[in-house]
């Protein structure tokens, strides 16, 4: 669904991808780990293009969409969802609205089928009750799990998750990891920057370990967690388990 | 040091300057009203990543902050007739402080809108709007609420400022004052009276903004 050819990305003189090669398949759930600085984060807002890469292609469903002046990227970024460490949700909307915007707005549902949506994926994400609440009335595992609904309000065809719970008191992360949980279960692709070994453990059918810009491992989580062929991942690996 | 008081000037012509307050009150809305409509389409241009829309609201902005409001009413007052014909006083005052307001309220937006978290703008594009989408229904509607203290700031200069049509002999609050003053001799009564009026005029609205602030850094 997703391959990545040769990525590559600069920020000033600072390379922060080298090469990424590597394809993501329908029905997939990807951790991507690593140290702070290898790229993870880098490599995934690549892959929506919220950041534009230096070199390489990306092709999703077939398409270069890494040729984006080509392509309406608008439409290809609806089929991507995104859920950000910092929740990012509108704080001048209520939550259904939030949720509602994209949908009316890219998508041209009707307000109708927009906010019956809203309210199936709250039921889903557990805050029903919390439709019409404003985001700085909710804690952070709240605001988090209306900013995955508001993600899939958008049915995309992958989601795409940065951090999803670095920003979150310890006692909110398992809400979130639920709902991602229950999501990877419904058979939803998913690529997941986290530093959540549990969950990467759990759910991940496959581990990708980046360190310095490149993907310098990558297997099913058993193999990568259990017996580790390089050393780098070795060493990272033996800091945090 | 002999100078006796006589307040009976400023009763007697109160009447007058108060005519003269509310042609300024009425110039001032006009401009900053203007300037608002302006200023928006200004600012949102100030953030634009098109060329030639960012560096023609540049060249406005610039031009209008780097010179004196004075040049440009005679500009308007007496170098656009060349062009368009003679132009009636309050038409040029009306254009002069609405475009010179417009540059200060641009300003005011671009600043006011890149105050916004990145991160707003990253959700809207990440869900497939564009950016005008994202503009419109995500990054200024947050900017208005964030503008309304400076906006305020901004509306108090111009009471002020606005006086300087008084040099194309439009009879607002200052003007009234010097018209007054060579009738009557009363100087320093009339021009105390006028730098009051302006006072009660300016100081609610910076009563207003104070508190808008607070209640905005509650919210935050």
């Amino acid at each position: 669904m997703i391959k990545i050819v040769d990525l590559q990305k600069r920020f000033g003189s600072l390379r922060v991808l080298n090469g990424i090669t590597n394809e993501i398949k329908y029905g997939e759930v990807v951790c991507v780990i690593g140290p702070s600085g290898s790229g993870k984060s880098t490599f995934l807002r690549c892959l929506n293009l919220l950041e534009i890469p230096d070199g390489g292609q990306i092709y999703f469903d077939g398409v270069e969409i890494t040729d984006w002046k080509k392509i309406d990227l608008n439409q290809i970024r609806a089929e991507m969802g995104m859920v950000f460490q910092r929740f990012n949700l509108f704080p001048h909307m209520n939550v259904v609205e939030n949720i509602c915007l994209a949908p009316m707005k890219v998508r041209k549902c009707t307000r109708e089928e927009a906010e019956a949506r809203a309210y199936d994926l709250l039921q889903k994400v557990g805050l029903k009750d919390k439709a019409l609440a404003y985001p700085e009335t909710l804690s952070g595992g709240q605001q988090q799990r209306v900013a995955i609904a508001r993600a899939l309000a958008m049915q995309p065809k992958v989601m795409l998750f940065d951090e999803p719970t670095s920003a979150l008191d310890p006692e909110m992360i398992n809400e979130v990891l639920d709902v991602m949980k229950a999501l990877a279960k419904d058979g939803l692709t998913m690529v997941v920057v986290t530093h959540e070994m549990g969950f990467a453990r759990e759910v991940a059918d496959r581990v990708l370990f980046m360190d310095d810009g490149l993907i310098v491992e990558e297997n099913t989580p058993e193999e990568l967690f259990n017996a580790p062929q390089n050393e780098r991942t070795k060493l990272f690996l033996s800091k945090i388990l | 040091m002999g100078y006796t008081w006589d307040l009976s000037v400023v009763v007697r012509f109160l009447p007058v300057l108060l005519e003269g307050a509310a042609l300024t009150i009425q110039l001032t809305c006009i401009a900053v009203g203007m300037g608002i409509l302006i200023g928006t389409f200004v600012g949102i241009g100030r953030v634009s990543r098109n060329k030639l829309i960012f560096m023609l609201s540049s060249i406005y902005v610039n031009f209008i902050r780097g010179t004196p409001m004075l040049v440009q009413l005679y500009l308007v007052y007496f170098g656009l007739p060349a062009y368009f014909g003679t132009i009636p006083p309050r038409m040029a005052a009306i254009i002069t402080l609405s475009v010179n307001s417009g540059a200060y309220v641009a300003e005011i937006v671009r600043a006011g809108i890149q105050s916004i978290d990145r991160g707003q703008l990253e959700a809207a594009r990440s869900l497939g709007m564009t950016y005008s989408q994202a503009m419109r229904y995500i990054l200024i509607p947050q900017t208005f609420k964030r503008i309304i203290p400076p906006l305020g700031n901004e509306f108090i200069a111009m009471l002020k400022d606005s006086s300087i049509v008084s040099v194309i002999a439009l009879e607002e609050l200052v003007r009234k004052g010097s018209m007054l003053t060579g009738r009557t001799f009363r100087a320093f009564e009339i021009w105390t009276a006028v730098a009051l009026l302006f006072l009660f005029m300016t100081l609610p609205i910076t009563q207003l903004v104070n508190y808008t602030e607070r209640r905005l850094k509650k919210n935050d």
